[in-house]
Formats: structure tokens, C-alpha cells, sequence
């Protein structure tokens, strides 16, 4: 099987800091890709140069066949992207904006009103169909960024954090949306801190830590190679150099006792 | 969306087949535009977030109020033509005017509207080429200037084609078109400017400060032009009699403009013509050449994450906030008392010197005062000469005194601003605190507020006082100091009457506000006119200073005891 999302050798300079020191990944269609690292590891950088945000990288990144340093535009049709921060235009109505995404998309107008109708009425914003979002929750704001990134219906969905600010119930359909999306053959790039939604959802993990993949594999083998853990423990025990429980304790030193 | 951004997406569509041409998606180009303009429409305009109270009604028509602003400011543009008498004059001054106010206007929207950094997160991640991309924003700079432009210029464009007929209006408008490039242009490279000084971060502070400046010059100019030259002096003037005109582009559009309606060809002001035309092209090239490939990518940086200078700034901010905060440190030692109230002063002093907000309100009001201190001092010249400054006798001796008076109402301001901040929602500190008396919490801000923004005034004043009118000046220095502490801590007591930054600007504490502010107002003059009166009789100066401190010592007991009940509590999360 061909891999949809290829990286080779991919380094990436800000100034003189090396944020990213050779990515070299494949990933295969229907895969859940957990892909993990501590703050400043460069999980943002990766996800911006898959996304075309960043283009002066080094390096082979393919998707989907396409070399996105050749035919940028194709590849990003083929992406949905579901950004971190919750940065959209919140003058405008979810209707609104998402129409805007669809042109941007060339989706049909038609098809593209009643996908964000039936969309919407899903993550239970009907009623806030009209009103602008500068009155939105984050949690409603991130519906409707998850919204943006799904509807144009991708192969490959590019998922930064994408339960912050959520509520528990929400959480669930997310979730659950992602592995069917995965059982429809569709690849999901998945970042995010929290190890146990990754251990949960994700059928392979990737680990990067200062720039470099630390461990690649599901969560059985890593579990395999790394004693038998939690993903939490392990991520820990590969990323930390001191003890935590030392800092834990340093902590609990501070008040004196 | 309304007609006016329509007729805008129709026209700036036109052309449709030479987009294609330049390999833009014009399907794509419509729908960025589109929204964008939708936007604009919602957005609160520059001049009324300065003093925004948030109606409840969401802005829906921001287009057209804007419109009809620079509408207003077009025809207040009218007044040059009463001045001088030849058009290269008036024109020299209209160009003038409107390059000035045009940059006031575009300097801020060029960050908030024009290059969002939003964009690059929402728009750049879909399949959209650059080159429509580009295109887009270039379209919406177009849109969002000429929507400023056409009303702020068709008064004028009007007045010349009834006054000097339609050759005049014809003339006018491509000249008009230049120097709005030509202003584009300056923008441009103080904006490079800027960014290659400092770091992004400060940047928008920078840009606050240009808009205080501006803000300040315009209120200044208005008050005081008219003041320093006779209307006869208006009258005969002619810009042409002035060599340095010559070297300034506003006189440079006027020329050109007058030899084209001179109706003599040879005229030597061809060479104006010529310049005012070259000017904007050249302006263009140095953009494009100089400006833009670095510019767009360090914009983004301003609003975005990239980039990591902020670990290399660090060590050098810390020691500069180290540096101030030794003397304020110090400060709050001399004048506060242990506890909350010291902590609350150096509160106060280090959020208001780096809230943006804050300054942003405050400090043009102080620029204000003074431009009232030299428009004082204009009228007053040919009464009052230097000399008399230092005479026991005749007016000059009220002026110390009197300027403290005056000082006391660039604090006023500072303090009716106290109480708001934009993260009013960190005032939950104060809630989860066991705080018994937050009283002293306000006493504590009210005095960081007047060692802030009245000591260095009042050292100066008394300093320049001393050596112009000797030590003998000294009781009535310090009455009038004395007073200026109590005025302030009446206003102060009056109010706050919330914790400070625990407010949302848009809920303003209701009561009676505007008896509130007439008595702040008048406190200080009545003040004034007691000491005035008592002025050369040294022991009714010595018992006014007595009931002065007295009065100071019981308004400082009735802030410090000030309780939880007497207080609007903020709304916090």
C-alpha cells in the first residue's frame, strides 16, 4: 500500500535554532496517527509545513502523491485541517464562515449549505446557527473549527488539540468520529498532550522530542519495548531527563516542611 | 451586506478575465473579498474603540459611519480655502492636512484591518494560490483607502469644480490619488521603521504611541493655529513666498495642480507637476523593492507565535523592570504603609506602566493639558512678559500656584481610568484573597497614581518656581501642593469605588456621574480662588495648610476604611 503522507529528511530553521533535525515518517491511509512530543519539540512545526503554513523547510514532504513544495494548492484540497488555537473571523456567523471555507474549498454552494446545516445540527449548534461567534464558548468555536477542517469531506485530517475546551459529551462524539472516520479509509494526523485520549484513539504513535522522532510504533509495541506502562509513563520516561516525581517532591519542599 | 461594499465587489471584479490572466481564482478572489468587506462592516471603528461603550447593538453599517466620518473631516477640509489667497496656498495646506490625517487613520488599520493574521492561519491552510491570495489583500488595501478617500476628498473636489470649473475638478482628482500613494508610502516605511528597531512584540505599543502623538498634534494644531497668526496674516499669505514650502511634496501637489490650471505651459511650475507625479511611482518602486518581502512575513510575526526572539528579550526586559522597580520600590516605601497598600501601589504602578489600554486613554488627556498650558501661555504672552515671572508682584506671582492647580486635572483622568481594564477578568485575585480592607488596596493605587503622574509635575513646577521667584514663594508652593493631594483624594474617594482594572470599560458604574465630574471639575478652582484670596497673608496661608493636612489626613482614614459594601465588585470568572 502507498503511504498518503510522506516526510524525508525534513529539517526546519528558525534563525539559527533548529526546530526540526531530519522528520522521516510514511504514513499509511486509515491510520490514526497519535503524533506526541513535550512543549517545543516542534509537533506545531511539523503540522504547519503538512498544512503549506510553512514552506521554507528542507527536505521531501508528499501528500496524498502531490510534492507540496510543487503543487502546494492540490495537496491542501486533499487536507482538512483542524487548527490549535482557536483563531477564526468571529464577526462572522458559523454559517458564514463556513460558507466562506466551502467556496475556498470549491465546494457547490448547495452541497456546501446543507453539509453545514446537517454538521451544525450534529454538534448541537442549531440554534447559534445565525449569530456571530464573538459570543461563542471555546468549545462552541472549536465545534465549528472541527466543522471547518471536516467539510469538504478530506482523506487526510490534520487534527491540532482538538478537544480543548470541549465538554465531556463532546468529547465522546469526537472521539468516536475519529475512528470512524479512520474505518472509512480516511488518515488522521492526530497532535495532542493528553496521553490517554491518544492511547485511546490512535492505532499508531509517534513520539518526537528536540526535533527528532524518539519512537514510532503502536501502543502494544511500544509498550512492548518500553515495559509495560501506561502511554503517559512511557512518553515520561522517554522525553524527561530528571525524575518527576524529584520536581513533585521539590515542590512540596517549597512550602518548607 | 450593504450597497456600498456591493458596488465595491462589483467594481473591483470588473476586470475579471486579467485577473485569470495573472492566474488568480477568481471564484476564490470573490469569496475572500466578499467576506472581508463583510467584515469590515461589523468591525468598531478605530475612533470609537478610543472611547468605546459597548452599545448593545452589534455594529452592522461600520462601512457607512466611516464614510460619513471622513465625509465630515473632508468638508471640515473646506476651511483651507478661506486662507491665503491663491490656490497653490490653499491647496499646499489641503494636501498637508489630508496627508497628516489620512496616515492618523491608515496607521492603526493597517495592522487591525488590512494585514489580519488571522488569515494566514485560516485562509493559508486552504487550497488557495498565492497569487489570489495577494491579489485579494492588495484588492481589500484598495477598497478599504478609497472607502476613506473618496468622501474625505469630494468636498473639496466639489468646491473646486463649482469655484474654478470642471478643468479644476478633473485636475484635482489624480493629484488627490498621488499623495494618497505618496501617504501609503509613508506609512510603509514608518512601519519598516519601526520593525527594524524594535521587536515585534513592542510594536503595537510603538503604534499606540503614534496614535496618542497624532491625537494630541491634531487637538494641539486646532487650538492653537488660528491663535498664533492674525487673520490678516491668513489672508495675504502666500506659500510660494516660503523657500521651505518648496521642498515639501503637499506644496509639490498644489504646484502641480496650479500649473495645469495656470494656463500657461511654460510655467516653471512644471517641475512640480513632474515631481508630484514621480513622487508616488518612486514611492511604489521602494515598496515593492525594499518593503515588502521582509515586511509581510515580520507583520505576521506582530500578532502570531512565530518566531523566537522572546527568549532572547527576556533577560533584558527583566532588568529594566528590575531598574523601575527600584524606584518605585523605594517610593512605595516613603509613602505607603506595609501590606496591601504597598503592594497595591506597586501594583498599580507596573500594570498602568504597561497596560496599552490604559496609556492609550490617559495619556492623551496629559497631552491635552498641555497643549491648554501653551495655548495659556500664547494668550498671555503680551500681557505677561518673561520678566514678571519673577516679580513679587503683578500677575506673574499666581502662575506657580495656579499651574499646580491646573496639573491636578491630568490626574483626573488617570484615575476615572483606574478602575477598567481589558482582562478585568484577572481581578479575581482580589476575591480569592482574604483582602479585609480593600480600602487600603485603593488608597494604595490612588497614591502610585499621584507619585506616578503628579510628582514629577509638581518637582518641576516648584524647582522652576523656587529659582524664578525665591525661597519666599515656599508657603504658598505648599499649599497649593497640599490642596492638589486633598482635590485628588476627594476625586479619588468620589470615584473609585470599584478595585482597580476589576472593570469592563463598556459597564460603567452607573450613578451621577456627570455631578460627579462637574465637582471634580470645579474642586480644584475653588481651591484656587480661597488660596488666591488668602494669597499674601502668610498666617492665613499657615492655617489654610493646617486644615489642608488635617482634611488630607481624614480623606486618607475614609479611603483606608473603605469596606467590601462600598465597592462594585467585578464580574470574574
Amino acid at each position: 500500500m502507498e503511504p498518503v503522507i510522506v516526510l524525508k529528511h525534513v529539517y526546519k530553521n528558525y534563525g539559527n535554532k533548529q526546530v526540526l533535525k531530519g522528520i522521516n515518517l510514511s504514513v499509511y491511509p486509515g491510520q490514526v496517527i497519535g503524533y506526541i512530543g513535550p512543549n517545543g519539540a516542534g509537533k506545531s512545526t511539523t503540522v504547519k509545513i503538512l498544512c503549506g503554513l510553512i514552506s521554507d523547510y528542507e527536505g521531501e514532504v508528499i501528500v496524498d502523491g502531490i510534492d507540496l513544495k510543487k503543487d502546494p494548492v492540490a495537496a491542501k484540497a486533499r487536507i482538512g485541517y483542524v487548527p490549535e488555537l482557536a483563531e477564526l473571523y468571529d464577526v462572522l456567523t458559523p454559517v458564514e464562515f463556513l460558507s466562506f471555507m466551502a467556496e475556498l474549498y470549491n465546494m457547490s454552494m448547495q452541497l456546501a449549505t446543507d453539509r453545514i446545516e446537517k454538521m451544525l445540527t450534529a454538534f448541537g449548534l442549531h440554534d447559534n446557527m445565525h449569530s456571530r461567534m464573538d459570543t461563542f464558548s471555546k468549545g462552541m468555536r472549536q465545534k465549528v473549527l472541527i466543522s471547518s477542517g471536516l467539510l469538504h469531506n478530506p482523506d487526510i485530517i490534520i487534527l491540532d488539540e482538538p478537544l480543548s475546551g470541549l465538554d465531556a459529551n463532546s468529547v465522546i462524539i469526537v472521539k468516536d468520529l475519529i475512528s470512524k472516520l479512520a474505518k472509512e479509509g480516511k488518515t488522521i494526523f492526530y497532535c495532542s498532550h493528553m496521553m490517554d485520549v491518544v492511547e485511546k484513539v490512535s492505532d499508531r504513535v509517534v513520539l518526537i522530542n528536540d526535533g527528532a522522532v524518539l519512537a514510532d510504533g503502536s501502543v502494544e509495541e511500544l509498550r512492548q519495548q518500553q515495559g509495560n506502562q501506561s502511554l503517559e509513563r512511557i512518553f515520561a520516561q522517554l522525553t524527561s531527563k530528571e525524575s518527576l516525581s524529584d520536581a513533585a517532591d521539590q515542590l512540596l519542599h517549597a512550602f518548607g516542611q | 451586506m450593504n450597497f456600498v461594499n456591493r458596488f465595491f465587489l462589483w467594481i473591483l471584479l470588473l476586470p475579471q478575465r486579467f485577473y485569470r490572466q495573472m492566474g488568480a481564482d477568481t471564484g476564490h478572489l470573490r469569496a475572500i473579498l466578499n467576506t472581508k468587506l463583510m467584515m469590515d462592516d461589523r468591525r468598531v471603528p478605530p475612533m470609537q474603540q478610543m472611547k468605546r461603550k459597548k452599545t448593545q447593538r452589534l455594529p452592522r453599517y461600520a462601512t457607512l459611519g466611516t464614510m460619513l466620518f471622513s465625509a465630515i473631516i473632508g468638508v471640515l477640509f473646506l476651511f483651507v480655502f478661506s486662507v491665503g489667497s491663491d490656490y497653490i496656498t490653499q491647496l499646499g495646506f489641503y494636501f498637508a492636512f489630508y496627508i497628516f490625517l489620512l496616515a492618523a487613520m491608515l496607521i492603526t488599520d493597517f495592522t487591525t484591518v488590512l494585514i489580519d493574521v488571522r488569515d494566514n492561519l485560516i485562509i493559508l491552510p486552504k487550497p488557495v494560490n498565492d497569487k489570489t491570495f495577494l491579489l485579494a489583500r492588495l484588492l481589500h488595501i484598495v477598497t478599504h483607502i478609497s472607502k476613506l478617500v473618496l468622501p474625505m476628498s469630494l468636498p473639496a473636489a466639489i468646491y473646486l469644480a463649482i469655484h474654478a470649473g470642471i478643468l479644476a475638478f478633473v485636475s484635482f482628482l489624480p493629484l488627490v490619488v498621488c499623495s494618497t500613494l505618496f501617504t501609503v508610502f509613508l506609512i510603509n516605511a514608518v512601519y519598516v521603521i519601526i520593525l527594524k528597531l524594535t521587536t515585534p512584540e513592542k510594536f503595537k505599543n510603538i503604534i499606540s504611541y503614534f496614535q496618542i502623538f497624532f491625537a494630541i498634534t491634531v487637538y494641539g494644531a486646532y487650538q492653537l493655529v488660528p491663535r498664533l497668526f492674525s487673520a490678516a496674516f491668513f489672508n495675504g499669505f502666500q506659500l510660494t513666498h516660503s523657500r521651505v514650502a518648496w521642498l515639501l511634496p503637499p506644496y509639490w501637489f498644489a504646484a502641480g495642480w496650479q500649473y495645469i490650471n495656470g494656463g500657461s505651459l511654460t510655467s516653471p511650475l512644471f517641475v512640480y507637476l513632474l515631481l508630484s507625479l514621480l513622487l508616488p511611482m518612486l514611492s511604489i518602486w521602494a515598496v515593492i523593492r525594499f518593503f515588502a518581502p521582509s515586511f509581510n512575513r515580520k507583520l505576521a510575526m506582530i500578532g502570531g507565535s512565530e518566531g523566537g526572539p522572546v527568549t532572547t528579550n527576556r533577560k533584558k526586559n527583566n532588568s529594566t523592570s528590575r531598574g523601575l522597580g527600584g524606584y518605585a520600590t523605594r517610593l512605595a516605601g516613603l509613602l505607603t504603609r506595609r501590606g496591601p497598600e504597598q503592594m497595591s501601589f506597586l501594583f498599580t504602578w507596573k500594570l498602568t506602566a504597561r497596560s496599552r489600554d490604559f496609556k492609550m486613554k490617559v495619556y492623551p488627556s496629559i497631552g491635552y493639558l498641555f497643549v491648554y498650558l501653551l495655548l495659556f501661555w500664547v494668550r498671555a504672552k503680551e500681557k505677561i512678559s518673561l520678566s514678571s515671572f519673577t516679580e513679587q508682584t503683578g500677575p506673574g506671582r499666581y502662575i506657580f500656584t495656579g499651574l499646580i492647580y491646573l496639573s491636578s486635572y491630568s490626574l483626573m483622568m488617570a484615575i476615572y481610568q483606574l478602575i477598567y481594564s481589558e482582562k478585568y477578568k484577572a481581578s479575581w485575585i482580589y476575591y480569592v484573597t482574604p483582602v479585609e480592607s480593600p480600602g487600603s488596596l485603593l488608597l494604595g493605587a490612588l497614591k502610585a497614581m499621584m507619585a506616578k503622574f503628579y510628582l514629577p509635575l509638581v518637582v518641576i513646577i516648584s524647582i522652576a518656581a523656587i529659582i524664578l521667584n525665591g525661597p519666599s514663594i515656599l508657603p504658598n508652593l505648599i499649599l497649593s501642593i497640599s490642596n492638589q493631594c486633598l482635590t485628588t483624594l476627594i476625586v479619588g474617594y468620589m470615584s473609585l469605588r470599584a478595585l482597580p482594572f476589576s472593570q469592563q470599560q463598556s459597564n460603567s458604574i452607573k450613578g451621577s456621574n456627570f455631578l460627579r465630574g462637574m465637582f471634580s471639575m470645579l474642586l480644584p478652582m475653588i481651591l484656587f480662588f480661597v488660596h488666591f484670596l488668602a494669597y499674601n497673608n502668610l498666617v492665613v496661608i499657615i492655617i489654610l495648610f493646617a486644615l489642608s493636612a488635617i482634611a488630607i489626613w481624614l480623606m486618607m482614614d475614609a479611603i483606608r476604611t473603605k469596606n467590601w459594601e462600598q465597592l462594585t465588585i467585578g464580574e470574574y470568572e
